[in-house]
């Protein structure tokens, strides 16, 4: 076969590491020492890709060469597809390239497994380290690290990378059993967990000496495929709620399942991927990380799946009616939090507004509170803004009424309205 | 009575300093030249004063939290005409409440200058990631960019810590304005600089502009194909100077 050209390589490359989600490079902030490039801690987006993803690191494989044969991967081995590999001098370069013309905040490297992986590991090692003692580069990395590889090799690669992970990607042991057969639980776990305990353990080491250098200061992340094996939401949620609370996980990814091989095993997928479960998926997520949500307060065993026409927070209210409407010059933060309508900012915007007087429903549009939701949930100085006393099933219908579409002219923004049924355009990144 | 002043943050704070001056009606400030005023408006020609803007600057510091000060930093960078005005009342608002301020989030005074101040914001952090650089020869690195607000001065430290061993200039050609970094001396400054003809490209700048090209071309997933979200994240008007967008 011809020799390829380096565009070739990293097209082929490309391929096979979009379709892991993981696209943020926030929660660092390394310092530029003397070199090029440092982390910005609330993560940069470079640009914006067809399917509305943004780019943020260079997302490529060292190579997509495998010895497994995952059900579900682009680039398993018995794929008929031109193997190509990247030396780490290459994946040097081609960072360094589009970093200066700062087109990329910095590098995800992702790879197949060559011969075996301690010694993939040592190449993305190799390739990470070249990065920064060669080209002094203080840019963001996020490296994945092999499963079954030494723990020793996974201590190395976190003290270079910004943020580290391993693909759990199927939820259930079933699913990985029948999916991944190459794959234990087991091997994916235990690095997990050794990262988990020496981000834990580095973090309390520098608050005594900051010379000990970070280990993945960014923290760890995974990925779970959504709809290939069968799994529940509840099985996913409890999941995700196990991975932050007992692995020191930063971000869970969510991937709605697409049949990129044809294989018996997996699901017959028709039509769009299941995007609208990976949105949902996000905003439980989301409750969970930022607004006191409990696993358990979303999803039961009765009722193991999420509301696809209803977000998670509204149907959590729905069910909890007897706790509103609050009285938002009064409530605390927490309750805030989880009235439909209020977010993270405008519950700290509130709460620092009525500081200063007490606040009146003309208000609360203004700190940036969605009326349109909060309405049915609210009231300020005793007065109650919408004309339907709460009842379950009428507020649902209410809940679910489109927005009439805004007129083509008008540019939409990310931060207006928010419709209560599916808004598409969110459901695909999950960016909320 | 309208206040005309250099556009410097110090000649606003002139500007202002006069317009607080007992007795003073200010209807307007403005660094442009006065079209459609009122019959009867007089214009008043405020030259920089740099005491006076010292001096005024301090009791803002004295007065404002760094939030507050912050947002009305932010909000002169802001590209609408008439700005200032809400500045300015923003500002006496300020120094008359003092402590009382920061919890005034939904006065009529302060919402539309928080809201500019937040334009101006968002403009700079997106920008943080589209300024896109091209290596030129003499081994310079040269970016352009079109924001709707002066936003140069705001993203320049950014950049300066991040590229501190390239020769960079960022530049507004729209405003004919540019921030330029020297390496040697690790310091950016402010300067006019007028657009020109195409730039001479460096010997390697094509193949890393075809390799981007064709690197993100294969990035979209198919499947999930959705140009609406897209333009919503990265507006056409965003894209102009952006190489994976065809920019000349």
């Amino acid at each position: 076969m011809p020799e390829l050209t380096l565009a070739e390589k990293l097209e082929i490359l490309a391929d096979g590491a979009k379709y892991d989600v993981s696209c943020a490079s926030s929660g660092s902030s390394r310092r530029n020492r003397d070199g090029i490039g440092n982390a910005a801690q609330c993560g940069i987006c470079h640009s914006w890709t067809a399917d509305g993803r943004c780019v943020s690191l260079l997302k490529i494989l060292l190579t997509n060469a495998c010895i497994y044969d995952c059900a579900y991967c682009v680039n398993r081995r018995s794929n008929d597809t031109r193997r190509v590999i990247l030396t780490p001098p290459e994946v040097a370069e081609l960072t360094i390239g589009f970093y200066r013309r700062n087109a990329i905040e910095g590098l995800f490297l992702s790879t197949g497994v060559v011969k075996t992986p301690d010694h993939t590991m040592e190449l993305l090692i190799e390739a990470t380290r070249l990065l920064r003692e060669e080209h002094r580069f203080n840019g963001y990395i996020h490296v994945k690290v092999v499963p079954g590889a030494d723990l020793l090799l996974v201590e190395r690669l976190g003290r270079l990378a910004d943020r580290v992970s391993i693909n759990m990607e199927l939820p259930t042991r079933e699913g990985l059993q029948l999916l991944a057969p190459d794959k234990s639980r087991e091997a994916i776990v235990a690095p997990m967990r050794r990262v988990g305990e020496l981000i834990v353990q580095t973090k309390e080491e520098r608050k005594v000496s900051r010379k000990i250098p970070p280990f993945a200061p960014a923290g760890q992340s995974t990925q779970l495929i959504v709809g290939a094996a069968g799994e529940s939401d509840l099985q996913i949620v409890t999941l995700a709620a196990g991975l932050y609370g007992r692995l020191a996980m930063k971000r869970v990814y969510y991937s709605a399942f697409i049949p990129v091989n044809r294989d018996e095993r997996l699901p017959a997928v028709v039509g769009t991927p299941p995007l609208v479960r990976e949105h949902r998926l996000y905003q439980a997520d989301w409750l969970m990380r930022y607004y006191g949500f409990a696993a358990g307060e979303l999803l039961n065993e009765e009722r193991p799946n999420l509301d696809l026409s209803l977000d998670p927070k509204a149907g959590w209210a729905l069910r909890n009616l007897h706790l509103f409407p609050v009285e938002v010059n009064r409530a605390d933060y927490e309750t805030l939090l989880r009235v439909p309508g209020i977010g993270v900012r405008s519950a700290q915007r509130i709460v620092r507004a009525r500081r200063g007087g007490h606040l009146s429903l003309d208000d609360l549009p203004k700190l940036g509170v969605v009326m349109k939701r909060a309405r049915y949930f609210v009231t300020a100085r005793g007065r109650f803004a919408a004309d339907l006393a709460p009842d379950a099933a009428g507020l649902r219908a209410r809940l679910l009424e489109k927005t009439p579409a805004r007129p083509r002219w008008n540019q939409p923004s990310l931060f207006e309205g928010g419709a209560a049924g599916i808004d598409l355009r969110s459901a695909i990144t999950g960016e909320l | 009575m309208i206040y005309r002043y250099d556009g410097t943050f110090a000649g606003f704070l002139s500007a202002a300093a006069r317009a607080r001056e007992p007795g003073a009606r200010p209807e307007a400030i403005t660094d442009r030249e006065p079209e459609q005023q009122g019959l009867f408006t007089a214009v008043v020609e405020v030259p920089t004063d740099r005491d006076r803007a010292e001096e005024l600057y301090a009791l803002i510091r004295r007065t404002l939290s760094p939030g507050a000060l912050q947002t009305l930093r932010h909000a002169f960078h802001a590209g609408d005409p008439g700005r200032e005005i809400l500045i300015f009342r923003y500002l006496m608002l300020g120094l008359a409440t003092g402590r009382d301020f920061d919890a005034m989030l939904a006065h009529p005074e302060v919402i539309p200058v928080w809201k500019l101040a937040r334009a101006v914001g968002r403009e700079a952090h997106r920008y943080k990631g589209l300024v896109r650089f091209r290596h030129l020869e003499g081994d310079v690195w040269y970016a352009a960019l079109e924001p709707d607000h002066r936003i140069l001065p705001l993203i320049a430290p950014h950049f300066a810590a991040r590229f501190a061993d390239q020769r960079w200039i960022i530049h507004d050609p729209r405003r004919g304005e540019a921030v330029v970094f020297d390496p040697a001396r690790r310091e950016w400054a402010e300067t006019p600089l007028e657009a020109t003809g195409p730039l001479p490209l460096s010997a390697g700048e094509e193949l890393f502009r075809n390799l981007w090209q064709r690197y993100f071309e294969r990035l979209a997933i198919a499947e999930r194909r959705n140009p609406k979200l897209q333009r919503q994240n990265l507006p056409l008007k965003h894209r102009r100077h952006l190489p994976e967008f065809g920019e000349t």
